[in-house]
């Protein structure tokens, strides 16, 4: 009867080992478009409008603990909130000098034809599920390809760059965000014409490191990350330039190549409402995507900068 | 049969530990259990982080049912828990269902081989429990190729992590535990509260 008992026992927990090998096998190797991707979606479509009722039921008790903690943390952010301040005001009254002088040398070089938020046509999106450990830093919302969201189209929030749909289902997707291990986003210094990838610290869920940067680039802590705008391969996202991605913290100096420790400025831990850029078809991004589709391996185009005629051509269909 | 598995078969013997543990009702108290687990941690204790941690209520579940229901419900509980939690987290399948599935047995098998009664217990459990399931996700991360190194802050955040699985786990046992009450096919504390008020479990000893 023990031993029957025994074997029985381990039976079954080789069975489900070896299930959970097969399972884990099969879609590690299959193409995004395979089965269990497909019955993953399925299960997405079926589970987003549970998610998003969950979601609001549970909204007062997850507001109470956020109250909790954001007291907590308001006295501490509320001192370097104050420094910030002083800092930006003299940096207005700076800026509002040069502002003028910039207008003036926009519309004598016809630069002032760049791509904006709203040219992406951004929808609105309620988070409703996070995976909870290190390794998938992934959120689901509530908007999928029935409101016009794709794979790749990037992620706002008010705060800055937040990640990039990665999965899609009929009413809702999954969006990895910038500190998942399968991210890499084109970005360069504020301050400084300099670009790099920005790449998230795997294990240190509140950094990320823009890396690849030429040695001689000056970067100061406190200076902003952005977005590039450039695309490196057919398919990358197609970001827009200059959206906030965080705020240097360290600068590295080991390699031929200059990294910056960079500390995301959207709050990844307290996600709520987003945005998607959808880039529909036939929207100005989408155009422009299509032209960095079309370079030659090795080539990119940047919207914001050296691809200007490029998108000017495609605005006005020459 | 060995001394050690002599004693550990006469032991299940005498808990009933193996038989009768898949009443339909008991399934369907876990599935529910599961599933509520499952929403409540997506849907409110993921977006709750402290020291840049979040607590993983899941492993939680698993090793606690593991641990009142037997290794075997606790190893079928872990699989379909991990099933759950990767297609509603769009995870790569089989990831956590394997650790899981491992988690579970091995609380299960504690109680048939220990059946540990101390009160701090399912707070050891579930840290053990949060801890394993972390490291088990990093070596199947780097198994599966993930480029990350092994940095000071990863170990931090394990144990961060175990730090706060710990501090949930009395309230998850607890919740846990009240949930399974009743459909247990042998509750330990009411055996022993049993054979401590009628003087012995056998029927003769009470005739």
């Amino acid at each position: 009867m023990y031993d029957k008992t025994v074997r029985r026992r381990r039976a079954v927990l080789l069975l489900l080992v070896v299930l959970s090998l097969i399972l884990l096998t099969a879609y590690f190797g299959e193409a995004a478009g395979g089965q269990l991707h497909s019955v993953q979606r399925a299960f997405l479509t079926v589970l987003s409008p549970i998610q998003d009722g969950a979601n609001k039921a549970l909204k007062p008790v997850r507001d109470a603990f956020g109250w909790i903690g954001d007291t907590v943390d308001a006295k501490s952010e509320r001192k370097q909130l104050v420094r910030q301040v002083d800092k930006l005001r003299r940096e207005v009254i700076a800026e509002q000098t040069e502002r003028s002088a910039y207008r003036e040398l926009l519309a004598l070089y016809r630069l002032d034809n760049r791509l904006s938020v709203s040219d992406y046509h951004p929808v609105t999106a309620t988070v409703v599920a996070k995976s909870p450990n290190i390794w998938y830093s992934t959120v689901t919302i509530d908007k999928g390809e029935a409101a016009g969201v794709h794979i790749n189209d990037p992620v706002i929030n008010g705060e800055g760059l937040v990640g990039k749909v990665t999965q899609v289902a009929s009413d809702g997707a999954q969006v990895s965000l910038i500190t998942d291990s399968t991210m890499g986003v084109s970005a360069r210094l504020g301050s400084t014409p300099a670009t790099g990838i920005v790449q998230p610290k795997v294990g240190a869920p509140n950094d990320l490191l823009l890396q690849y940067l030429p040695a001689n680039t000056q970067a100061n802590r406190g200076d902003y990350v952005v977005t590039s705008g450039t695309v490196s391969s057919p398919d990358d996202s197609l970001y827009p330039p200059g959206i906030p991605i965080g705020q240097v913290t360290s600068v590295n100096e080991e390699s031929a190549y200059r990294s910056v420790n960079v500390h995301p400025l959207a709050d990844l831990h307290n996600l709520d409402v987003v945005q998607v850029l959808t880039s529909v078809r036939g929207s100005t991004p989408a155009k422009v995507s299509g032209l960095a589709a079309n370079l030659p391996a090795g080539q990119t185009a940047a919207p914001g900068t050296a691809g200007t005629g490029a998108l000017a051509s495609a605005t006005t269909g020459k | 049969m060995s001394a050690w598995e002599h004693t550990a078969a006469s032991r299940a013997k005498a808990h009933g530990l193996f038989g009768p543990s898949f009443s339909p009702g008991i399934v369907a108290r876990i599935a529910l259990l599961a599933v509520i687990v499952v929403f409540f941690q997506t849907g409110v204790v993921s977006e709750l982080s402290v020291l840049g941690v979040t607590v993983d209520l899941s492993p939680l579940l698993v090793a606690f049912v593991g641990l009142l229901c037997g290794s075997m419900l606790g190893a079928i509980t872990g699989f379909a828990v991990g099933l759950l939690v990767d297609l509603a987290l769009v995870q790569t399948l089989g990831v956590t269902s394997l650790i899981f599935t491992l988690i579970g047995y091995w609380s299960g098998r504690l109680r048939e081989l220990r059946d540990p009664q101390a009160a701090l217990i399912p707070l050891l459990v579930g840290a053990a429990a949060t801890g394993a399931s972390m490291v088990g996700y990093s070596l199947v991360e780097f198994l599966l190729g993930v480029e990350a190194p092994v940095s000071l802050e990863l170990l931090r955040q394990i144990v961060l992590g175990v730090i706060a699985g710990a501090v949930a786990a009395l309230p998850t046992w607890a919740v846990v535990r009240r949930s399974l009450e009743g459909g247990l096919p042998e509750d330990p504390r009411r055996r022993r509260r049993r054979a401590y008020t009628t003087g012995g479990l056998s029927p003769l000893t009470r005739a």
